[in-house]
């Protein structure tokens, strides 16, 4: 069975709309714990013994209630702190809700550690100067201790999110890089086939043998057509004057391989000349009608390359018709012509188009509209 | 004894007048009685003129070089000329047939001379190695790209007012049938063409086309999402597209594999 791509987009499509719900449903439970990590209940301990051991020597119950107690009171500033930056659209600060919360928590939580070890009593706690005095220091370090790591927390998010910030742009700096240089490689890829290569070698080979005074013109527009067609990974756009003498090699070898069935013009309005344009752009067209029109024809064709701005639009149109064999509907597409539209499309936006049509009685124009430019 | 015989084949005129002129110099007595520009031309003078050597370019228009030697292999001695065709280099190697790789040098030409004068020798009656036809009927399949088991519709042909468009089928979003014409929507506009939406459905590559409707084929690379609708229906959203278009019952199967 052949669905199994056409299921894949279907589940696709469904997968990212359950996303968007699940996002919008997201509750409060599962930030908070992903919030209370494992580093914040260690700090919130190591707090809770630190107050324990200085305030040991003036205590009098012993240091595991003491202990117990500060973790008690630890551990209810830490929920408390983190239920707090839990808060979705706050209507105050973040920082200031949590220290609200601190402030409230240290004092109340202490109260109620007194209270749970005198059974509920109030006037146990307060009517007893010990335990008042411990409630005094444990609450008040608490509420000191609980502000310091409040800010501290804070100070160590905001780092955390400039980080991550940083690497994202990093990311994203990388994979435009590697777009780019995807795009290239393409290009270099799709360039000078070996076939073409060594055919043509060994039509000049024929004419250096021969003694043909063609042969130096002919070397001639193999090296500029190599020296175009092999793209420096850093040259610019090159303009259509560059592009056309480009052509102009790259015919002129076609027709010394086959003079009996390759004719061609080129025609480029003069003033064009110097509009620059993504590699390759019409060079793909003529190798194209070459490969495809002209060569698999027993009787051959004329190609027609041209150029010109449409004076009513302002935009220009170019060109390359073949009379070749014509467009087998169940012939592969090719990348060539998918790769050109993307190239032309980051060049000069989505108003730049590509179009094939058949032509009568036979052959194929290749057509590319480019928008006015802007003044 | 009669002077050997030669028939050259190449599309590329400057090819074969090396060829026939090394030949000349390197085996005087052979005859070349015949230039051929293509796999057709290479088949008809061969018919005419019974040549004992045939030198025969790989890729010629038309009839390529491997499809005229399967008429001709039983009959004469076959050398092809290839220009970086590695698949058929490999081949010509396993089934020990004579091959020569542009561009050559004389020395090169040399030894295949060399060759074809002992068999012309040995054997008064022509004939290439055995299994040759195996080979090169393999080879043939793969110069045709027959390899796919079917060859899917990949172009769209329109009119659109005096000119017909060649729509490539990625840019093509969907088609919906219009009685005895189809509408074409794809990223460069609308055409009606004259083909049915069930010609059409049969012509895609179901593995990139879904026909989700008696009337609707949609490119499923531009299938954004689907929606189940009420009473055992669902619809196709594209993407960057507006329009909505229908999964009907009996296609609904289609997408309930979730």
């Amino acid at each position: 069975m052949a669905t199994d791509g056409r299921r894949g987009v279907i589940v696709y499509g469904m997968a990212s709309m359950t996303q968007t719900r699940d996002d919008a449903r997201r509750g409060f439970w599962p930030g908070f714990f992903a919030r209370l990590t494992g580093q914040s209940v260690a700090w919130a301990i190591g707090a809770s013994i630190i107050v324990a051991l200085m305030i040991a020597p003036i205590f009098k119950p012993p240091l595991p209630v003491l202990f117990g107690r500060t973790m008690f009171v630890a551990i209810a500033i830490l929920l408390a702190h983190t239920a707090a930056g839990q808060w979705r659209n706050p209507p105050l600060p973040r920082l200031v809700l949590q220290v609200i919360a601190v402030s409230i928590t240290a004092p109340s939580a202490t109260l109620a550690a007194y209270l749970l070890s005198t059974g509920g009593d109030v006037y146990a706690v307060f009517g007893n100067e010990w335990r008042l005095t411990g409630f005094l220091l444990i609450g008040g370090a608490a509420l000191l201790l609980g502000l310091i790591l409040t800010l501290g927390a804070l100070y160590r998010e905001r780092d955390a999110q400039a980080n991550a910030q940083a690497l994202q742009f990093a990311l994203e700096r990388e994979s435009l890089q590697r777009q780019a240089s995807d795009a290239q490689l393409k290009l270099l890829q799709s360039q000078v086939g070996p076939h073409f290569l060594f055919n043509t070698l060994a039509n000049v080979q024929a004419l250096v043998e021969s003694g043909s005074p063609r042969a130096a013109p002919v070397l001639g527009s193999l090296i500029a057509y190599l020296r175009a067609a092999i793209p420096q990974l850093h040259q610019g756009a090159p303009t259509l004057g560059q592009e056309e003498a480009l052509v102009r090699s790259y015919l002129e070898l076609m027709q010394m391989r086959m003079p009996d069935r390759l004719g061609y013009t080129v025609d480029i309005e003069n003033s064009l000349r110097s509009l620059r344009l993504p590699p390759m752009t019409l060079l793909t067209l003529v190798e194209n009608a070459v490969r495809h029109g002209i060569d698999p024809s027993e009787a051959g064709g004329r190609i027609a390359v041209g150029a010109r701005r449409d004076v009513a639009t302002g935009g220009v149109m170019l060109w390359v018709a073949d009379s070749g064999r014509g467009i087998d509907e169940a012939r592969p597409s090719g990348t060539g012509l998918a790769n050109l539209r993307e190239r032309l499309a980051a060049a000069f936006g989505a108003g730049a188009t590509l179009s094939l049509q058949a032509l009568s009685p036979q052959g194929v124009r290749a057509e590319i509209l480019l928008p006015a430019e802007p003044r | 004894m009669h002077a050997p015989t030669a028939l050259i084949a190449d599309d590329e005129p400057l090819l074969r007048e090396r060829l026939a002129a090394h030949l000349a110099r390197l085996w005087p007595e052979l005859q070349i009685v015949a230039q051929a520009r293509n796999g057709r031309e290479a088949v008809e003078l061969f018919e005419d003129l019974s040549p004992r050597v045939v030198f025969l370019d790989v890729h010629m228009p038309g009839l390529s070089g491997i499809d005229a030697a399967r008429s001709m292999v039983a009959r004469t001695q076959i050398v092809f000329v290839t220009a970086y065709e590695q698949y058929a280099v490999k081949a010509f190697e396993q089934g020990a047939i004579d091959y020569l790789v542009k561009p050559f040098d004389e020395a090169r030409l040399v030894d295949t001379v060399k060759r074809l004068k002992q068999r012309l020798q040995a054997q008064a009656v022509a004939g290439g190695p055995a299994g040759v036809e195996a080979v090169l009927e393999r080879l043939a399949g793969e110069l045709r790209g027959s390899g796919q088991l079917r060859r899917w519709l990949q172009w769209i042909k329109a009119s659109i007012g005096t000119t017909v468009r060649l729509i490539p089928v990625e840019q093509v979003i969907f088609l919906r049938s219009d009685e005895k014409y189809t509408l074409v929507v794809w990223d460069g506009g609308e055409a009606l063409i004259r083909k049915t939406i069930r010609e059409l459905a049969d012509e895609l590559d179901p593995e990139r086309f879904a026909q989700i409707h008696r009337s609707v084929i949609v490119n499923l690379a531009r299938v954004a999402q689907v929606s189940r609708g009420v009473n055992e229906t669902a619809d196709v959203h594209l993407t960057g597209r507006t329009e909505v278009l229908p999964v009907s019952r009996s296609y609904l199967h289609l997408f309930r594999q979730m």
